[in-house]
């Protein structure tokens, strides 16, 4: 064997969490005489509309996407991860997760640490929650501003204040006073709808379908859109890397939650990038599409952490980041999440990149510039190496294409791909999220649940 | 600061529209041919009233200033072959109608008609 050959990565945290009950009779049990809350979406805090629900990230954690999280946070782990960006137990992790209420339920509710809550999902019950801590966010501004940074205190990398125009910022503005801190158990499994039941791959299973298929390494790409060909030829570029032999596999991780509008609907998303490998662009059995759930906090660095952990639990063995990963705005450097993994971000409690500092990851950046389309190579040609002026691709470049009802040369999206958009774009009478698209899907959801 | 810029796409009848207006000598030809397109040239100031104006709007790795609604994309094809320029006048001119596109735009926000492909 050689050397050179790269292994999979152990869960982050070095066990998977999984907190999930799938025996009914012993979920009843646990449940029996406990009180019960109908979980609410986060509302905007000046508008109302919905930018997160909880229960997205209940299933992520009891799913071990996001091991070693086991639950909703205490305040000293709120505000280590607000300093240092470290769980207590010293495992890295990006971002404060918290079950928060109003004070009127929590009054209405009369429980404390020691209690045991049922959280109902959808008129059923859903997940437990075993109280150990109350403690109260007595400023969402602040919180919001700690969790994001500020250019005083973020000067390598944050290059705007964080406002109401950043959605990440407005989900910790509008969270409620009162956290219950405790862990979650999932009590009754939701069933995922078409398309969405397709590309469930939770850690456990995705670990289990790289060994199914033969993939030692695996290159994970992050997405929140439908693909363009510059997207297909960062993955085929990307998935080069490797150890002795490219890549094995292609995991596409889609996050599913609360989008902007402007975004293409989820449904598009998942299908699109499973064009790709259905019209043979990059084979099936090299390329694996799924999901996660997660209303995103697009912060760029902070959210490539977050990718980070949910693909090496996924069992990824790299990861590629691109320009303005998972941002939104200019509020961060452009690199700044390739900043991160090659150097660090000290002012986020990074000396160095977070493979290199004690309980750290395991996963491999790639971190790659861009593709475009070259006139005089007459193909799409990567930025480093092509030495000629090229066209660059835009997601937003293409979305006004396609609401002006004109389909992309093949050359930048794929007919099948473009055939996915316009598919859903029937089903919704719109080809991107709007309004109504977001408060259907908050109403709706991504699953159903059967009775207890 | 930069420069920045809106991207307004030919087809056939946008064509025949500007035939003649001079403006063809300003046609990019993007993506080996395939597509047809004028830029109109967005000043900073004009740039922060647009992202202002409409929530949706962003500027991409190019400069270009997207994702508006697609009234505004239309009355800016129509500035554009009323004015035959693609000065900065042209974005003053749509900006001047932005109570027009709004109300437009509610509209659109809720239903785009879908193309008939195969």
């Amino acid at each position: 064997m050689s050397r050179f050959l790269i292994q999979r990565p152990l869960p982050h945290g070095g066990r998977l969490v999984e907190r999930v009950i799938t025996d009914k009779e012993a979920a009843k049990k646990m449940i029996k005489g406990c009180p019960s809350y109908d979980i609410k979406p986060t509302l905007h805090y000046e508008t109302g509309v919905p930018v997160r629900n909880v229960y997205r990230e209940i299933m992520s954690i009891c799913y071990g996407f996001f091991s070693p999280v086991e639950g909703s946070m205490k305040q000293a782990e709120v505000e280590r991860i607000l300093k240092e960006r470290r769980l207590l137990n010293e495992w890295i992790f990006p971002y404060p997760l918290v079950f928060d209420i109003s004070e009127e339920d929590y009054k209405q509710l009369g429980v404390g640490p020691g209690d045991r809550l049922v959280l109902n999902l959808k008129g059923k019950p859903f997940a437990i929650l075993d109280i150990e801590e109350v403690w109260r966010i007595d400023n969402p501004e602040e919180l919001a501003h700690l969790t994001f940074g500020t250019p005083e205190r973020n000067p390598e990398v944050v290059r705007e204040p964080f406002n109401k125009k950043h959605p990440g910022w407005v989900i910790y503005r509008s969270l409620q006073p009162v956290v219950l801190a405790g862990k979650y158990t999932i009590i009754n499994e939701p069933k995922f709808r078409s398309p969405f039941d397709r590309f469930w791959y939770p850690p456990r299973k995705s670990r289990e379908e790289f060994d199914r298929r033969g993939w030692r390494t695996v290159i994970n790409h992050q997405t929140r859109n439908v693909p363009h060909v510059g997207h297909e030829f960062l993955m085929k570029c990307a998935a080069f890397t490797g150890d002795v032999e490219p890549c094995h596999g292609i995991l596409v991780n889609a996050v599913i939650g609360v989008k902007r509008r402007g975004d293409y609907p989820d449904e598009a998303i998942v299908e699109g990038h499973e064009a790709v490998n259905k019209g043979g662009y990059i084979k099936p059995e090299r390329h694996l599409p799924t999901i996660v759930l997660w209303d995103m906090r697009y912060g760029n660095p902070l959210e490539s952490l977050l990718h980070g952990i949910i693909r090496q639990n996924m069992g990824c063995t790299h990861h590629m980041f691109g320009r303005d990963h998972a941002a939104v705005g200019e509020y961060y450097d452009k690199w700044a999440t390739q900043i991160l993994w090659t150097k660090g971000i000290p002012s986020y409690g990074f000396p160095a990149p977070p493979t290199d500092v004690p309980y750290g990851l395991d996963i491999r950046p790639q971190n790659m510039r861009e593709f475009s389309y070259c006139p005089t190579c007459k193909e799409m040609a990567y930025s480093e190496t092509c030495g000629h002026k090229r066209e660059k691709l835009s997601g937003s470049f293409l979305r006004g294409m396609v609401a002006e009802g004109v389909q992309p040369p093949s050359i930048i999206m794929r007919p099948e791909v473009y055939k996915v958009i316009v598919k859903w774009w029937k089903h919704f009478g719109y080809p991107f999220c709007n309004e109504k698209y977001v408060v259907n899907k908050e109403k709706e959801l991504e699953v159903d649940l059967e009775d207890l | 600061m930069g420069e920045y810029f809106m991207v307004v796409l030919l087809d056939d009848q946008r064509m025949s529209k500007i035939r003649g207006t001079g403006l063809e000598e300003h046609i990019k030809y993007m993506f080996g041919g395939e597509l047809r397109l004028l830029e109109v040239k967005v000043s900073e100031e004009l740039k922060d009233k647009i992202l202002q104006e409409f929530d949706t709007a962003r500027v991409d790795s190019r400069g270009a200033i997207t994702d508006v609604p697609v009234a505004f994309m239309r009355e800016l094809f129509n500035q554009v072959a009323e004015k035959k320029s693609l000065g900065s006048d042209v974005v003053e001119a749509v900006l001047a109608k932005v109570d027009e596109i709004k109300k437009a735009a509610e509209k659109e926000s809720e239903y785009l008609p879908p193309p008939e492909i195969e």
